[in-house]
Formats: structure tokens, C-alpha cells, sequence
């Protein structure tokens, strides 16, 4: 059946739809936008769409993916027309191209994904001071991290070897800091457990909680990203 | 960065409270005259479920002059850090404090959110009492059933609209606008709108008591104050707003689909059910409409889902016909019909069966009394016949998950009625078997509630029974209803209580809802956030019994708290009910063709309207 990719950012209150109704917003938009959107089969029948990765509620994204199946091709055009002018507020598409039939799934592709923190400082900070805290951090050969699994036990993980590279910008009363991170079903280092970390390292004068996006994400041939089309 | 952007990553399903969802209206506030918050007391994903808000929001945001913004009752976790961070109650659209709006407009579901009503206008930074506001405030208003008995908030809201909102919210707004204009403080403009037909003031209206504590006069405080105020009705179903462009939440809310009202009303008269008496006359659409609002709302909402809903829906004269026509036309697509409830029959199974394709769910049927003298004391016209051909239907068609509501403490009811229980529940089990259900997938779940006597019905002056009886009655069916395949399931009797206390509450009440208030009372309809002590402590406190509340019984000629309140239907009529009730007679559906009486007609000038086009015409009010 005709397959899409679509590249759509996820922000505002938009970045507060949790994975689950995500699926149900498209499913909506799709039937609002007259889109013939393909089903499974079964008791419980539900729309062929498939996402890249997860995205944490309450961190906006700003390039996600997304792979939907119609019963009938079109243009991708039309399909990003259409699905343009029926999405909430925060949700918007920006680009449709058509899948190959053979090509593997969005998710299995998903190798790294980029990130961006923003927060306000209480006090100024050296840029020089932040640099050098970056890079202690990162001169750890090993960054342990506690994670709880669905039993509601405890397990540490080593997500240094996740980290592939990270920076940060001082302005004012601002910081910024970017990372990109293995991401994927095997690896995967959540941005928020990174900033942790780094925080208890590091103990910038941050006033407030971080407000966090994913910029990107990427599969990846060698040690370079690639685009996800 | 924005306050609440640091608060919504810190709670449980933040999703409710960020706005944004398709089909929102967010107007822009500083072209806008009248500026009014629509308040739902309980939660955003019961609030959404609510039809009667998304009328009034495509109303209210139809006109150039006003816009209409959406709140909901933060859950706990919520309210919680916004009290931490002096967070104020905001509204959805514009995120903006809803004391900054020029109305608060409360809906009133279900006693037992009163609690939210306060707890939301203190955390809007509002005061509580209308004594204590002035222009400078929000008008606080409210409507619903509930505010048929207005009087236990009557210090607190200080304009209800009884009736249907869709009847009155235009009136509303122009007085309000033009009291704006003439720069009215709210004292006379109270005074105005307490002379427009189905707009009470409580205010204006002074009660006096006897020693007994009973009520010895109600009546306005000065000149030109209606005595008595009549609710606002919509006459043509077909010529009234319906919103076919509804806000469709981007999480998920109880009645997660198109809710399509096709018909106003019920007049099978069941004694109990305040509903079928204050949502009189009966009013169908017609199939036309039905359908040219189906097919925009499947196209404005996307859903896969249209519920066609009422009171009553198999009572809808042309149902069966309208439901072939939206399936024809909308299943294709993969998009259902369902219905929300059934009557006790074979003819509501074949419904069923037609809308669905999949027996997934569990159909539900309301015998509400074990026994037939029960069942005619109640006027519910239902046998165990209609129960069992309506079950044995289901069985075969594939069903094999059935739920039976019941109600225990209805007045005059015996053990032998409990025992009617236990018996239909192992009948309908002892059906499902014979059908080939197989063993470990037939499930008969009991549900029952206690019977509340609610305000404007015929059990209006009838007690409540005692708590511990009502217990003892739980326990007694629970010791019995433990059949392999029966699930038995009752409700908290102390919520019952509080049900009961408030469902036919004077207002001096409100100083107990203060109270309760202040000890931190919310979410009542909510067990895990229902207190029996705190209200108890409330009471206390405030010196009032709430025993004498629940468990008295009226006399015909007592005056009762909400009696200036007028539902259409006569006094005399709902005692004829009562007489005939405790003797077991019942009375027929006024679409049969014979008319009962219940005055509203001639009172409201209003007729049953069938989208059939039959129709019986109404007898002046006879009853002796």
C-alpha cells in the first residue's frame, strides 16, 4: 500500500499530547483531511501509522517523523495539503515525501536523534567556565545512570558511550546546551537523564527547569548522521 | 519561560489543561465586549464529555460581541502546584485568569461537585459568597439540572438559569452587555434579570423558617420579582444551534467520540428519574437533520464514532431508519454509530446489533427493581419477560458480557425485592448458559445504586433510607449474587447521603459547603476524594443535621426548598404520581396517546413534538 514519510514538528500545546493520542490526533487529522488512511486488520482495527521514536511529553520536537499508509496513492503534495489545514494547534507538517514499498521501517532506521535545553540563570556564566564543564564531563570514561524498569526496579546504565557529542552557549542570563545522543532500541540515552547528570557535575546556577526539544533525528552511515528520508 | 510551561511537566496528564485542540475558539480579547468563562466542576476529561458545553460554546462564540473560554477543575496534583506557585485558575484559550472575564458560568451535573465550585471560584481568587463580590468580580452564574434545586448554592452563585441554556443564553448576554453600557452596578442589574423569565436571583428572594426547621415562606424581597420561576425550554429541536464543529481534545476524555443528540426528553415517567420530569416535553429531530449534522461532524471532528444520544434513544420514532442511512453512508469510511443506552427489550438488541459490527463491549440494560410490584411502584414498564427476550436476543447474537442496574432503597421496597435481584441476575446467567455462552466468557454484572430522592419528581417527598440499612441491603445481595459469572458491584452509601442531603437542601446548607470547603473537600463524586468525615465534621460545624436532610419525609403540603422553582410539571400531578406509586399503579407514556397529565403543556405552551409527525394533543392539566 502507498506509503508517506512526513516531517512534522510537535510544539506549544501540542508538545504536552502524549505518544498514545499523538497516534489518535493524526488518525483524526488524516480523516478530517479526507486522506483514505489504511487500517490493520482485526477486532481492533487501527491506522498504519508508525512513528520514529517516541518523544518525551512536555519536550517539543522540531523535525519528527512520522511513516502513514493510504489505500490509494496521490501525490505527496496533496497528502501535505490536505493533512496541512487539519492538524491542532502546535502540530505542523513540514514536508510529505512518498516510501518505497521495500524500504525498511522509519523505527528500525532511527540511529541518533539531536537535542537543545534551554533555562534561565540565576547569575551570569562564563562561557569559558561552561566549556570547561562540558568537557569534564565528557572526559568521564564511564557516566552512571539510574533507571527504573517496569517491575519498579532499579538498574544502572553507562550512558557515556551514548553521548556522541554535547555543547553550550552562556548569554546573558540564558543557557543553551545541545546534544546529540544515540537513540533507537538499542543504546538509547534519554536527554533528560544526560542533563541530569551533568547538572550534578557541574551544578550550573540554573533558576528554572529546562526547556527541552529534540532538533532531530537521524539514521546513520559510518560515524555521520543521515537524514531519515 | 512561561509559569505554567515550569508546573505542566510535573503533572499527571498535562494535556488537560494546555488548550489548543482542534475546533478551539480563541478569540481575540480585546475586540470582544462580554468576556465569559464556561466552568465545568470536575475534571477536563468529564467536563469534555459534556454536550450541553459544546452547545454553548458555538453559541456564545457565534456572536461578534462575546467570546466563551473553557475550565475545567484542576485534579489535585495540579491545583496543588498551582497553589505553590500562586498560580490563578485559568482558562483554556487565552490562558488568562478567569476573574479577568466579565462571567463565570458553572455547570451544574451532579450534586456532589458542588464542593468544585467552590474550590475552583478560590482558586480563580474569587469570594466565595455573592455577598462579598461586587461588579469589580465576575458574575457568577450557573445552570443545569441540578439548578432546579438551586437553593444549597444560593449564597454563592448569583444568577441561576433554569432550563435549557440554549434558550436563554442570548438573553442573558444582551441584558448583561446593555447593563455593562449603562454602567449598572450589581445590585440593579441583578434586579433586571431577576424579571426575565427563567432567571432567579437568589438574592432576591428571602426564606422564612418554622420551629421545626421546615420552610414556612419563600418569596421575592420586592415588587416585580416573579414568584415563581419557570424554566426555559427550546421548542423546535430542529431550528435550535447544534455545534457541528465541537472541540475534539487531543488526549482522551470519557465520551471520546461525535455525541449527536437526536431527540429532547423522556416521558416514560419513571418516578425516580428527575430527568424524564424536567427535560419535558419531548422533542425529536428530524432524520434530515440528524443527518446533514452527522455527515459535518464526521467531517469536522474526524472521529470513528457517532453516538446518537438522549434519554431514551430506541424512543426515537424514526431510529431504525436513520441508523441504516448513517451507516450507508458513513461506514465505508470506517466510521460507527453507537448507542448510549438501551431500552429493556428485543427491539433495542436488534438496534444494537445493527450498529455493531463487533461484540466487543458488554451490552447494559436497567430493569432497576428485582421484583414487578417494585418495578410498577416506580413506573418502570419493563417485565421479566422484556428482560429475558432482550437478554436471550443478546446472547444469540453473540454478546456474552451482560450488565444489569439496579437501585436498592426505593420506597417501598422488602427483602423479597432484594431476593428479585438475586433471582433476574441467575435467570439472565442461567440464559446465557442455555445460549452456549461458553463458561468462562459469561459475565452478568449486578450494578446497584442507592435511590436518591431528587427534587421534582413524584418520590420528591419520600425519604432517603437509612445508611446502615442500605449497607446491610449491600451486604445481603453480596452474600447472594456469587454465582461462577456474576459480578456484583455497589456504590459508596455515604456519597448516597450526600447526594440526598443536597439533592433536596434548602440553602442553609451553604454554610456546611463552606465548611466542607475550607476541610478540603473536592472531587466528591471521585471515592478516592470522598470524605464521609469531613462532611460529617461540616455539619457539625455549622450546627445543621444532616440526617434530618436525607431521611425526611415531606407532606403534600409542606412547602419544599426548591417549590418557586417550576420544572412545567404540576404539583398535582406529581402527587397523583405518588398516590399512585405507593398502590402500585402505573401510568402510560404520554407518546401512547393517552395524556397523564402532567400540566406541562397548556403551562408552557409547548407541545410533544415527534420527528414521525404523529402526535396526541396534550389534555389541559385534569388531574383532581
Amino acid at each position: 500500500m502507498p506509503r508517506y514519510r512526513i516531517q512534522y514538528s510537535k510544539k506549544g500545546p501540542a508538545c504536552y499530547i502524549s505518544h498514545l493520542d499523538l497516534l489518535r490526533s493524526f488518525e483524526r487529522a488524516g480523516r478530517r483531511a479526507g486522506l483514505p488512511l489504511a487500517f490493520t486488520q482485526g477486532f481492533n482495527p487501527h491506522p498504519k501509522i508508525s512513528f520514529a521514536a517516541p518523544l518525551s511529553v512536555g519536550m517539543s520536537g522540531e523535525a519528527e517523523y512520522a511513516d502513514i499508509e493510504l489505500t490509494v496513492a496521490m501525490p505527496a503534495d496533496e497528502v501535505f495539503h490536505k493533512l496541512s489545514g487539519s492538524l491542532p494547534e502546535g502540530l505542523r507538517l513540514l514536508e510529505v515525501r512518498p516510501v518505497s514499498d521495500h524500504s525498511p521501517a522509519l523505527m528500525t532506521r532511527v540511529d541518533r536523534a539531536t537535542y537543545r535545553a534551554r533555562a534561565k540563570l540565576s547569575h551570569p556564566l562564563d562561557q569559558k567556565k561552561l566549556d570547561e564543564a562540558i568537557a569534564s564531563f565528557l572526559a568521564r570514561p564511564e557516566i552512571w545512570v539510574e533507571r527504573k524498569n517496569k517491575a519498579g526496579g532499579k538498574k544502572m546504565h553507562n550512558i557515556r558511550p551514548g553521548i556522541f557529542s554535547m555543547s553550550g552557549k552562556s548569554e546573558n542570563d540564558i543557557i543553551i546546551i545541545e546534544a546529540e545522543l544515540k537513540a533507537g532500541s538499542y543504546g538509547n540515552v534519554r536527554f533528560e537523564e544526560m542533563l541530569a547528570a551533568f547538572q550534578e557535575n557541574s551544578r550550573l546556577p540554573v533558576c528554572e527547569r529546562f526547556m527541552l526539544s529534540r532538533t532531530g533525528i537521524y539514521a546513520s552511515r559510518g560515524q555521520e548522521k543521515e537524514m531519515l528520508w | 519561560m512561561e509559569l505554567l510551561d515550569q508546573i505542566l511537566p510535573l503533572v499527571q496528564k498535562p494535556a488537560r489543561y494546555t488548550g489548543g485542540e482542534w475546533n478551539a475558539i480563541r478569540k481575540d480579547w480585546d475586540k470582544v465586549e462580554l468576556k465569559v468563562a464556561f466552568a465545568f466542576p470536575d475534571v477536563y476529561e468529564v467536563g469534555m464529555s459534556h454536550l450541553g458545553m459544546q452547545i454553548l460554546y458555538f453559541i456564545v462564540n457565534s456572536r461578534a460581541d462575546t467570546l466563551m473560554e473553557r475550565v475545567f477543575a484542576p485534579w489535585p496534583d495540579m491545583e496543588e502546584k498551582m497553589r505553590e506557585c500562586n498560580l490563578p485558575l485559568f482558562a483554556l484559550e487565552s490562558r488568562r485568569p478567569v476573574r479577568d472575564f466579565d462571567v463565570v458560568a458553572f455547570t451544574l451535573q451532579y450534586e456532589m461537585s458542588y464542593s468544585n465550585v467552590l474550590n475552583m471560584l478560590d482558586l480563580a481568587g474569587i469570594p466565595l459568597k455573592t455577598s462579598l463580590r461586587s461588579k469589580e468580580h465576575p458574575l457568577v452564574i450557573a445552570g443545569g439540572p441540578c439548578a432546579f434545586n438551586p437553593e444549597p448554592l444560593a449564597d454563592f452563585i448569583d444568577l441561576f438559569i433554569i432550563g435549557e441554556g440554549e434558550e436563554a443564553i442570548g438573553d442573558f448576554l444582551d441584558i448583561f452587555r446593555d447593563g455593562r453600557r449603562r454602567n449598572l452596578d450589581k445590585k440593579d442589574f441583578l434586579l433586571e434579570a431577576a424579571r426575565l423569565p427563567g432567571f432567579y436571583v437568589p438574592s432576591l428572594y428571602r426564606v422564612e423558617y418554622g420551629k421545626d426547621g421546615g420552610i414556612l415562606k419563600v418569596g421575592p424581597v420586592c415588587e416585580g420579582i416573579p414568584e415563581k420561576i419557570t424554566k426555559r425550554v427550546v421548542r423546535d429541536l430542529d431550528k435550535t444551534p447544534f455545534p457541528t464543529c465541537p472541540v475534539v481534545p487531543s488526549t482522551e476524555i470519557v465520551h471520546d467520540r461525535i455525541m449527536l443528540e437526536v431527540l429532547r426528553g423522556c416521558t416514560r415517567g419513571c418516578r425516580f428519574c428527575q430527568a424524564g420530569m424536567i427535560y419535558r416535553p419531548v422533542r425529536e429531530k428530524k432524520p434530515g437533520t440528524v443527518l446533514r449534522q452527522a455527515a459535518e461532524l464526521v467531517r469536522h471532528t474526524g472521529y470513528d464514532e457517532i453516538s446518537l444520544t438522549s434519554l431514551s434513544t430506541a424512543d426515537y420514532t424514526p431510529v431504525r431508519s436513520v441508523i441504516a442511512a448513517l451507516i450507508e453512508e458513513h461506514a465505508g469510511r470506517g466510521v460507527g454509530v453507537s448507542l448510549p443506552s438501551l431500552r429493556v427489550d428485543s427491539f433495542s438488541v436488534e438496534l444494537a446489533k445493527e450498529v455493531q459490527k463487533v461484540r466487543r463491549s458488554s451490552l447494559t440494560f436497567a430493569p432497576e427493581a428485582g421484583t414487578q410490584r417494585l418495578r410498577d411502584v416506580i413506573n418502570k414498564g419493563v417485565t421479566e419477560e422484556d428482560l429475558m427476550a432482550a437478554v436471550g436476543a443478546a446472547f444469540q447474537e453473540g454478546w456474552q458480557a451482560i450488565k444489569l442496574y439496579f437501585m436498592i432503597g426505593l420506597p417501598t421496597e422488602t427483602v423479597e425485592d432484594l431476593d428479585g435481584i438475586v433471582h433476574l441476575a441467575r435467570e439472565v446467567l442461567a440464559r446465557g448458559r442455555k445460549a452456549g455462552v461458553p463458561r468462562g466468557r459469561l459475565r452478568v454484572t449486578v450494578s446497584v445504586s442507592s435511590f436518591v430522592p431528587k427534587a421534582h419528581t413524584p418520590f420528591q417527598w419520600e425519604p432517603q433510607e437509612l445508611l446502615a440499612a442500605l449497607k446491610e441491603k449491600q451486604a445481603y445481595l453480596a452474600g447472594r449474587l456469587r454465582d461462577r459469572g456474576l459480578v456484583f458491584n455497589y456504590h459508596d452509601t455515604g456519597v448516597s447521603f450526600m447526594e440526598a442531603v443536597f439533592a433536596r437542601g434548602d440553602r442553609r446548607l451553604g454554610a456546611v459547603l463552606e465548611k466542607a470547603f475550607q476541610l478540603g473537600c473536592k472531587f466528591d463524586g471521585w471515592s478516592e476524594y470522598f470524605h464521609l468525615d469531613r462532611w460529617l465534621e461540616s455539619f457539625r460545624q455549622a450546627g445543621l443535621d444532616p440526617e434530618w436532610y436525607a431521611y425526611r419525609r415531606y407532606n403534600y403540603d409542606d412547602i419544599l426548598p426548591w417549590d418557586h422553582i417550576s420544572a412545567g410539571v404540576s404539583k398535582r400531578y406529581l402527587v397523583l404520581e405518588h398516590r399512585r406509586a405507593l398502590s402500585g399503579i402505573t401510568t402510560d407514556d404520554c407518546r401512547t396517546g393517552s395524556c397523564p397529565g402532567c400540566g406541562l403543556c397548556p403551562v408552557l405552551g409547548v407541545k410533544p413534538d415527534y420527528a414521525g409527525g404523529d402526535y396526541n394533543a396534550p389534555l389541559p392539566d385534569t388531574v383532581q
